[in-house]
């Protein structure tokens, strides 16, 4: 099991380079993380919701992912508000305290336990990923991501830090002696990671603190640069704009902004990606595009009142305009949500109004399912998938035909497109479309270039991982001793 | 006694933590002043005086309501790339490469340190981590410093990566044994929600190392300026900038008075 003395520390690469690498050795191996709280979501082959991040690391396995790699997903509504997801089905919205004192006792061990079995009794091996600090002693008992999980699973552990920020050892120390006795025997060895320049400073001071814990270092893992997808809102705030080109796609950064990994293939091409909050942020802009939501309604207001909305309907017909999901929902004329399912304030809220579509929430069933289908205008493939609990009815034409069925909104006069698929820009037909609009034209990296990116990016960190540890302390922490 | 703000990582809140320590006790009619042993930046304020500081101390300077000056940060590091420091003692350029002794750099701090101390109440910043096992022996701005002038030490953490706790815990662990007495108290910084919920946390740091808790600053969005922004060569010393920043500085100020157990913090430094 990999722990993390902090958010951020690298738990989820560390866990994905263990699973290539236990991969290449010919085991038969899976990742599993029992509680994720994350706004970027995949759907299983199944039309199961897992996190964006257990899903990549099951690419790293090369194992298809199921809902048991993260049974339950967390995903925040509002401040201290998430929806549970539960073995890949939404079951309800908790806060904070009837979710640790109510959703976790009654439930969470119990879903902790079973697929955590059914995927032990399936792999050779189980990479386990913990969620923030295992020491949070305050929710100690309740936290069914960290030690608890390690004790259901009986797991030896893995302590990474960051070090960038300084103060790692004292994060490590703090971290094993906030422990009761019986969980800290369970950490085997620290790793130290993300570290610039010479790591000998750092080796030198780890194995200091070693001698004083007893517990051994695995490494000191260089800062490794690569093009996986990032998760969540950690990554906005030191991220104003990404890229070099000339043309400029602003995104929409709206305050309950979800997937915004549909924009990850849009960094690797000739354009930059700026996320923008307000109308002076469309300025110049290329292209605009309003990524998926959480909380469709409230963001929608929020663009209203800061004036985002008149300035990106005064771009109409001038520059592309790409809405995902909840940001497609926003492209019709009116929001409506009689019941409140979407949010609390419950009824009509009206929208961008750049297409003849509105739409409605009247049922709490969200649809989770992939998709494969045409892009209507060209007859070319495109893959996606989606995640949403409102439904568009529009009278204009379908961008993309799904299962037969017309999907999304698309004027091509204007520019205008609209889609449920996320993900839609990873293969070439849309996102070749979409930024031939842009500018004078952007031209797109031919191949299945992103999907290439994403696999060498996997084993890139996986090198960088295996030549900066102790191979022979890591098989002996998993119980391997040879190569398959 | 002197009061030592240290963090239990860089970008904890040190800084803007001393700046509003010095905002509240000034605004209370105490003469402070702060200081900081040694800097590592590129940027660097340029004092009235001609001498280059951190920008972190000059902030600090003008929520005393002072001009700052080369003593509140007598030590100050250029990275020249490639590894290679220039060191600036006093203004002066010490060396381009080598680093000079620890004693005398630590020399150098101390008189500037003294020049203050015999006229003001002193606040003043560590640097990173306090704990770097490796650079613990040639640390100077940190536990050094402390104890060449026996102050009393604040912690910093910031909850906002988590780990707090452990932060806060092993900062202290790590601290030479014969210095613990000295670390006094510790603030949880950047907390969002209610903080009853980290109470049974707070009580057994507290029960585990004899710190006082001195509260839990709120995060806030109210970010101090950096030197861009309010600088002499703008004309921001005496600009719109300088108000923006006062106003910010007081607001924060308020907070911590209300958040914060700012009569332990003073009791600190008046030593009653």
């Amino acid at each position: 099991m990999v722990l993390g003395a902090t958010s951020d520390a690298g738990k989820s690469m560390t866990a994905l380079a263990l699973c290539r690498i236990f991969s290449n050795m010919g085991y038969k191996v899976c990742p599993f993380k029992s509680q994720n709280m994350s706004l970027n979501a995949k759907v299983t082959a199944e039309g199961h919701e897992i996190s964006m991040i257990q899903d990549l690391q099951c690419q790293a396995a090369r194992v298809e992912p199921t809902f048991r790699v993260n049974p339950i997903l967390l995903k925040p509504t509002a401040d201290m508000r998430s929806q549970v997801v539960v073995e890949g089905k939404a079951v309800g919205t908790y806060d904070v305290p009837s979710y640790y004192n109510d959703f976790i006792p009654n439930h969470g061990f119990r879903i902790l336990r079973e697929n955590l079995d059914a995927l032990r009794e399936e792999y050779d091996i189980v990479v386990m990923e913990g969620a923030g600090s295992p020491a949070e002693i305050n929710i100690y008992e309740a936290d069914i991501a960290n030690m608890r999980a390690a004790e259901v699973a009986d797991a030896d552990c893995i302590l990474v830090v960051n070090v960038e920020w300084g103060g790692s050892f004292a994060y490590v120390l703090g971290t094993i002696m906030l422990m009761p006795e019986q969980d800290r025997r369970r950490i085997k060895a620290i790793l130290y990671n993300n570290v610039r320049g010479n790591p000998a400073g750092v080796l030198e001071g780890a194995r200091m603190l070693s001698e004083r814990t007893g517990i051994p270092v695995l490494g000191a893992v260089p800062h490794i640069d690569c093009h996986l997808p990032q998760e969540d809102s950690e990554f906005f705030r030191h991220t104003s704009s990404i890229g070099e080109g000339k043309d400029v796609i602003a995104v929409i950064r709206t305050p309950r902004i979800a997937n915004f990994t549909d924009l990850d293939p849009l960094y690797g091409e000739d354009v930059t990606v700026r996320f923008v909050t307000s109308p002076e942020g469309l300025d110049g802009c290329g292209a605009i595009v309003i990524p998926g939501t959480k909380n469709t309604v409230s963001d929608m207001r929020w663009m209203e009142a800061n004036g985002l909305a008149d300035a990106v309907r005064s771009l109409r017909g001038k520059v592309p305009i790409l809405g995902i999901c909840g940001g497609y929902q926003m492209m019709g004329k009116m929001l409506h949500d009689p019941h409140g399912y979407e949010d609390p304030e419950a009824g009509d809220t009206s929208a961008l109004a750049l297409f003849d579509a509105e739409a409605s929430w009247i049922t709490e069933e969200k649809i989770t399912v992939r998709d494969v289908g045409t892009l209507n205008l060209t007859g070319e493939e495109v893959t996606g998938y989606e995640l949403h609990v409102g439904r568009t009815v529009t009278k204009e034409k379908p961008l993309f035909t799904v299962r037969g069925e017309p999907e999304g909104s698309v004027r091509e006069d204007e520019m205008l497109f609209g889609t449920y698929l996320h993900g839609v820009l990873e293969k070439n037909p849309f996102r070749r479309l979409f930024l031939s609009l842009v500018g004078e034209g952007v031209k797109v990296t031919e191949g299945d270039r992103y999907d290439d990116d994403v696999e060498a990016s996997i084993a890139k960190v996986a090198s960088g991982f295996r030549d900066a540890m102790d191979m022979d302390l890591l098989k002996e922490i998993a119980g391997v001793h040879r190569c398959r | 006694m002197p009061l030592m703000v240290l963090g239990t990582s860089s970008n904890a809140g040190k800084t803007t933590m001393v700046a509003v320590i010095c905002r509240s006790l000034t605004r209370n009619g105490m003469k402070v002043s702060p200081f900081k042993a040694l800097n590592l930046s590129l940027n660097a304020y340029v004092t009235l005086g001609g001498e280059e500081i951190g920008m972190g101390q000059a902030l600090q300077a003008w929520a005393c309501g002072r001009e700052p000056c080369g003593d509140m940060n007598p030590i100050l590091l250029k990275p020249a790339g490639k590894g290679v420091m220039q060191y600036v003692v006093n203004g002066k350029v010490r060396s381009n490469r080598e680093r000079p002794p620890t004693d005398e750099l630590v020399a150098a701090a101390c008189a500037a340190y003294d020049r203050l101390a015999s006229e003001y109440h002193m606040i003043c910043e560590g640097s990173g981590s306090p704990v770097e096992l490796n650079l613990m022996d040639r640390d100077i701005a940190n536990l050094r410093m402390a104890k060449e002038r026996d102050m009393d030490i604040v912690l910093v953490g910031d909850i906002e990566r988590g780990g707090v706790f452990a932060a806060l815990y092993g900062t202290w662990l790590l601290v030479p044994e014969d210095m613990r007495h000295m670390v006094k108290g510790f603030v949880i910084n950047r907390f969002r929600g209610d903080p009853e919920i980290l109470q049974s946390a707070i009580d057994r740091v507290v029960e585990l190392t004899g710190m006082r808790f001195l509260g839990t600053m709120p995060y806030t969005d109210i970010i101090l300026p950096d030197e861009d922004t309010i600088s002499a060569r703008s004309g921001g010393r005496y600009g719109d900038a300088m108000k923006a920043y006062m106003d910010s500085l007081d607001r924060l100020a308020d907070i911590a008075e209300k958040e914060l157990d700012m009569g332990a913090i003073r009791r600190m430094v008046t030593g009653v």
